[in-house]
């Protein structure tokens, strides 16, 4: 037990390491959509009006400018339908949250469905002759995969 | 050819009309004759169908431009293979293709089901099915017809988007749709199940291989689509969560969901409500996701724009759910389990556990797509949700998913006692933890990159214990070498050992996608002739330009040589191309892939004096994304191989 606490331990410690690293333009063309081709996020276009934006991007990583403070300058220009991620602020953090929501939602209600079933097992709420089924199945089950492994014998 | 083909789309509404009509009065009355009339009429719906797919495919092969839909999607220049496959480059073709392809499983069935019409269910799954065949055969005949003409001549056509002349864009769309189709039968199967009462597991046996085949159709088409993306659109990446890609993966999530947690109501007779919801909600993704591409609510790269058919398809799903869910309300008193766990702690547990996490990543999938859709009823703001979002919502949830991938081969069915669970996870998850601290001594030290290489190596070893496991038990059982009794285990448990080739070909996607996505290199460099640029260990050096004429394109050609760590390494060319009729150039991607890593490189500029612009990328492992696909699907196939086939063939 206690080995397995230590690599527990260590796995925790091993996940908690994160690394900075270069801003790269690629890293912040993900982050744009092309203001002339709307729905399209710059690092797939290939227009000349994403051109723009690119070279622009790269001036400003030239002078050293972080990834938001070159989005805050195309948010200034086109509004925040430029950008592929919604901020995170008022509305849209719906968007982020509603999938963990909706996680957790499951997560809890298939844990107590678990936990229905598993006390219907233990006092036995199933009717005999259910149970009896069930059990039949399964051994038939069983049966048919030793039935195969011996007709494989056989062959 | 076009009155053939208009008569025949018509015949086949009418036919599928006639259809149902038979079968109702075969039910109403309780005689065999009009249901088995209903039945046959089914195999003359395909027939037609037949015919007016065979009258478009000769209008795009003889270049009758008069056709509104040949012109628009072929030109004389255009490639006869490609002539081909333009059936279903647009809207009105694919739609055809759609209810031709339906029509033609749909007599498969009735085949399949001949001696099976006096069953209580059998005409209703036929009603079902001729139903929802009728519905597309009414949007061709009256609002989509692939047959219009245009009131003039044209001296050509406006030829095939050059990005859709590739081989993958070939049999990506038909496999997808192959895959959505599919999935309408098990939905009749299940509804017809519901209807008539017969709410046993017999309709999840009798759909097994076609929920598993059209779980296979639907991988294929989203591996070729990411394939496509990769090699012709030439960003550098494979997927890019657009809401029409979105639309693809959300059946592919249910249905993966629906396929677990059947093969628990098959054992165990429990989760009945729960699957004949998942079938539904499957089959209602796929028509979403058909609504989402022929709407024109969201912008999309992929989808047909406003077609006018979003009405059409929003009903048809609205009466689809609201039929469905009414009828599993209905009969829910039967469907409600009375069997029981033995245990909390057992596979089915966490069998319910893969599939929450599976439709929360749906939700997630659904929610971010519709998302803009939703912001602009809200607050009035339309905004755009791209890649890094889904990528940071949903990357937590794939290692969720990702490790209970690796925890269920370790329970038990029915029953697991906490010491038997010890005894099966310590090997793996020392395994898993030695991997993860030497993948972190070398340097990966990114959070989630480094939980997912760990987590493959975790699910790596529960299933490589898996086949040790049986190879030992049947070497015991019948005193057969190791050697002898792997693959004679692994043939004759196909089902079983099927199902962990594919979480095994998850987890090679797992580790191409994340080498390929936290690991990429890019660089986008302008070069002169003789100058070169550098990436990762790669040196390239721009050596020659030409330019020719190829068939319906004219071709601009530079080539560059490759040094590798210092060493010469050949040569590679990049392409830029010009077609005739379309209205902007194209790149083309050069790649040299190695099982280390894919050198990348597109020329998406060409300047004065021959100037190129280079844009090279290093995507460290995708090769073995790849690969993992191909083990997805072969492990699907092997899982559906009937028994006693290997006995037939000798």
């Amino acid at each position: 037990m206690k080995t397995f606490q230590i690599l527990t331990g260590l796995l925790f410690f091993l996940v908690l390491a994160v690394t900075a690293h270069a801003l790269t333009r690629s890293e912040v063309e993900k982050n744009l959509i092309c203001y002339a081709c709307p729905g399209e996020a710059l690092n797939i276009d290939r227009c000349s009006g994403g051109d723009r934006m690119r070279a622009e991007i790269d001036r400003r990583l030239a002078l050293g400018e972080d990834k938001q403070t070159i989005l805050n300058f195309f948010v200034q220009q086109f509004g925040e339908d430029i950008l592929t991620v919604p901020p995170q602020k008022g509305f849209n953090l719906v968007a982020y949250a509603a999938p963990f929501v909706a996680l957790l939602i499951g997560l809890v209600l298939a844990g107590l469905l678990i936990r229905r079933w598993g006390a219907a097992g233990r006092s036995g709420s199933g009717t005999r002759e259910e149970d009896a089924n069930s059990e039949k199945l399964y051994r038939e089950m069983e049966d048919q995969v030793e039935d195969e492994l011996k007709k494989l014998e056989d062959d | 050819m076009v009155t053939l083909g208009n008569l025949s789309q018509s015949a086949a509404f009418i036919t599928a009309l006639a259809a149902m009509v038979l079968l109702l009065i075969g039910l109403m009355r309780n005689d065999l004759r009009f249901i088995e009339a209903g039945r046959r009429a089914l195999f003359a719906v395909a027939a037609f169908a037949t015919m007016a797919a065979f009258a478009l495919s000769r209008l795009f092969m003889t270049d009758n431009f008069q056709v509104e839909y040949v012109a628009s999607y072929s030109d004389r220049a255009l490639p006869l293979f490609y002539k081909a496959t333009s059936f279903w480059a647009g809207q009105k073709g694919s739609l055809l293709f759609w209810a031709w392809v339906l029509s033609l499983y749909i007599a498969l069935v009735a085949w399949n089901t001949r001696r099976e019409t006096t069953r209580k269910n059998t005409p209703y799954i036929y009603l079902i099915l001729a139903g929802i065949v009728s519905f597309f055969f009414l949007l061709l005949i009256t609002v989509s017809s692939p047959f219009e003409l245009l009131p003039f001549m044209p001296q050509d056509g406006k030829g095939l988007n050059p990005m859709l002349q590739n081989p993958g864009m070939i049999f990506h769309p038909p496999t997808l749709f192959l895959g959505y189709i599919g999935f309408t039968i098990p939905f009749a199967y299940a509804l017809a199940a519901l209807i008539s009462g017969r709410l046993d597991p017999d309709w999840l046996k009798k759909t097994r291989r076609w929920n598993i085949l059209s779980w296979i159709f639907l991988t294929i088409g989203i591996i070729l689509g990411g394939q496509w993306a990769y090699v012709e659109l030439g960003w550098g990446g494979f997927w890019a969560w657009d809401p029409v890609e979105n639309a693809s993966f959300i059946p592919w999530l249910v249905s993966t969901a629906f396929i677990h947690t059947s093969i628990i109501q098959e054992r165990r007779n429990i989760m009945k409500v729960w699957n004949m919801s998942l079938i539904v909600l499957t089959f209602l993704s796929c028509i979403f996701g058909t609504y989402l591409v022929r709407s024109g609510i969201l912008q999309s790269v992929h989808d047909f724009g406003a077609t006018g058919l979003g009405g059409f398809f929003l009903v048809f799903m609205i009466v689809a759910a609201l039929g469905s869910f009414l009828l599993i309300a209905e009969s829910y008193g039967d469907l409600k389990t009375k069997h029981s766990l033995e245990s909390l702690l057992s596979r089915e547990s966490t069998f319910l556990f893969n599939n929450v996490i599976l439709l929360a990543i749906a939700f997630s999938t659904l929610f971010g797509t519709m998302f803009p859709l939703i912001s602009e009823m809200v607050t009035g703001k339309k905004l755009t949700v791209g890649e890094p979002f889904f990528n940071m919502v949903n990357t937590p949830l794939f290692l969720l998913l990702l490790a209970i991938t690796g925890l269920c081969p370790l329970i038990s069915w029915r029953k697991a006692s906490v010491d038997n669970l010890k005894q099966n996870f310590l090997l793996p998850f020392g395994l898993a933890l030695s991997g993860g601290i030497l993948l972190f001594i070398f340097g990966i030290r990114e959070l989630y990159p480094l939980l997912a290489f760990t987590l493959s190596l975790f699910v790596s070893a529960t299933i490589l214990l898996e086949f040790i496991g049986g190879a030992r038990a049947r070497k015991k059982l019948t005193g057969e070498g190791l050697l002898l009794a792997f693959p004679k285990v692994v043939w004759k448990l196909r089902r079983r050992y099927g199902g962990y080739i594919v979480h095994f070909g998850i987890v090679l996607m797992v580790v191409g996608i994340t080498g390929a996505t936290a690991f990429k290199l890019e660089k986008e460099v302008t070069l002169q002739r003789g100058q070169s640029m550098e990436i990762g260990a790669y040196r390239l050096q721009y050596n020659d330009f030409k330019s020719y004429q190829d068939r319906n394109r004219t071709v601009y050609a530079a080539t560059l040589g490759v040094t590798k760590n210092g060493k010469p390494a050949g040569d590679i060319t990049t392409e830029r191309r010009y077609y005739i009729n379309a209205r902007q150039p194209t790149t083309e991607v050069s790649l040299r892939i190695s099982p280390k890593e894919d050198l990348y490189l597109t020329m998406p500029m060409i300047g004065n004096n021959n100037e190129i612009t280079i844009k090279a990328a290093v995507n460290p492992l995708l090769v073995w994304g790849w690969v993992g696909g191909v083990f997805m699907v072969l492990g699907g196939i092997m899982a559906i191989i009937p028994a006693g086939s290997r006995r037939q063939t000798a």
